[in-house]
């Protein structure tokens, strides 16, 4: 499988025009999410239920990556679905806005930890050697972390056999030809499936990229 | 042509040579076609991660139950961030934090005892003492000049003496701290609380241990006990 360069355009940022409308390809959305979504806004306590057992696992990882601490990484996880219900007027339901607004949620509470524990000791490196601010690749670091993390979640999402060719595919890099003969399917349609799955990572991340910002 | 379906878009994400020539060729030259290969490229590599690691089982119900308390108090949201951020104070902190408050405690102490004409209640006996130890303050940005600051010895104490000079005009108190020329370490001193000008009795392992390089800072009244990154002046101690 090749992989061509990535453009020279410079790497897409959060808040980047989603793709235009003359692109837009096949909606595949999952309306329960809306729907999920409505009920979390209108104050139904199931629906935050929901809400934390379909994505908090996406939360935690995006903590404990970001901060490399399990205790802080349960701490914000917590603040972050507190938040979420306490804030949840501001939630504007539509198919990606769920995860891209705890993404956006956790990133805050994380800069926050980040910002307490620089005050409490690294503020001292900052006194001693001056400038140096790396804020900026810090949080580039954890965008990456962030969507690498929603790609992966989004994989998991997919209805089988789609699920599991992507998988085959992208995970553990096996040709069309080694993913047909495994799961017993033409070759046409897994690589249909392998594009279609693509696509379909595309408009999550791009949901969640658009929104959570 | 028109514009690839986003499909075959996706297929040439995943291998260039997958597709007709004037596909190819569309898709190379189109800004909008290109762009979506090239975001279709950029999923691709990012997928790979691994599996998403589930909180422990036991946080689903503290949630719900800081959710179900938080409903009937109208001003709850301070209250689970302030002890989740304690619990990373250093003990430098906490060292900063008990001189700042013995600091207090000699400011009101000398507020209790205003009646008695001993104005400089922290000052030892002026010139006593051996200077043992001496730095020009600059400032940090230049060299310009900003005073200086001496290490006193007596036989029983031991006092860093700072005499600064503009320090400028900025809001906020002037600290003094010293901070190990190990660059890790720091410690607040206490206060100039009038003027530019103060006297400050450390224990002398201080110095042993390397906190020699004399620093101040101006802080905001925000609560926040620590440095607050904002240095005036700065020398070290030899």
């Amino acid at each position: 499988m090749t992989i061509i360069p990535f453009p020279a355009r410079g790497p897409r940022r959060y808040g980047d025009p989603v793709v235009t409308g003359a692109m837009a390809f096949e909606d595949e959305q999952d309306e329960s999410v809306h729907v999920l979504a409505s009920r979390l806004v209108d104050g139904d306590e199931t629906a935050l239920e929901e809400v934390y057992d379909r994505w908090s696992s996406l939360i935690h990882t995006y903590a404990l990556r970001a901060l490399r601490d399990s205790h802080d990484a349960e701490d914000v996880t917590q603040q972050v679905f507190v938040a979420a219900w306490r804030s949840r007027h501001t939630l504007t339901p539509s198919p990606a806005a769920l995860p891209a607004w705890l993404v956006g949620i956790a990133r805050h509470k994380v800069a926050d930890l980040r910002a307490a524990r620089a005050r409490d000791a690294d503020r001292l490196a900052a006194v001693v050697s001056l400038p140096g601010t790396h804020d900026d690749a810090i949080q580039a670091a954890d965008d990456e972390v962030a969507e690498r993390l929603v790609v992966r979640q989004a994989v998991e999402e997919l209805p089988d056999p789609r699920r599991t060719i992507v998988f085959l595919a992208f995970w553990e890099e096996r040709s069309h030809a080694e993913i047909a003969e495994k799961v017993g399917l033409p070759l046409g349609t897994v690589k249909s499936h392998v594009r279609r799955g693509l696509m379909k990572l595309h408009q999550q991340l791009e949901g969640v990229r658009h929104e959570s910002r | 042509m028109s514009h690839v379906d986003p499909e075959q878009l996706a297929g040439l994400a995943l291998d260039p040579t997958d597709g007709p020539a004037d596909v190819r060729e569309h898709a190379e030259t189109c800004p909008e076609c290109a762009g979506l290969v090239a975001a279709f490229t950029g999923v691709r590599r990012r997928a790979g991660a691994d599996a998403l690691v589930p909180p422990p089982a036991a946080l689903r119900a503290q949630v719900l139950a800081e959710v179900r308390s938080g409903d009937a108090e109208p001003q709850p949201r301070s209250a689970p961030a302030g002890p989740a951020r304690r619990r990373g104070v250093p003990l430098w902190l906490a060292g900063v934090a008990a001189a700042l408050a013995l600091l207090a405690g000699i400011g009101l102490g000398r507020i209790g005892t205003s009646g008695d004409d001993t104005p400089e209640a922290v000052e030892p006996p002026t010139g006593a003492g051996t200077v043992v130890a001496a730095a020009p303050l600059t400032a940090l940005d230049s060299d310009a000049a900003r005073g200086e600051a001496e290490a006193v010895q007596t036989d029983e104490t031991f006092t860093i003496r700072v005499s600064a000079s503009e320090l400028g005009d900025e809001p906020g108190v002037h600290e003094v701290w010293l901070i190990n020329v190990d660059g890790k370490r720091m410690i607040s001193i206490g206060l100039l609380a009038a003027g530019d000008e103060g006297e400050f009795a450390v224990p002398m392992d201080l110095i042993d241990e390397g906190y020699r390089i004399v620093d101040i800072s101006v802080e905001p009244d925000d609560g926040d006990p620590t440095h607050s990154g904002v240095s005036v002046a700065r020398g070290e101690l030899a």
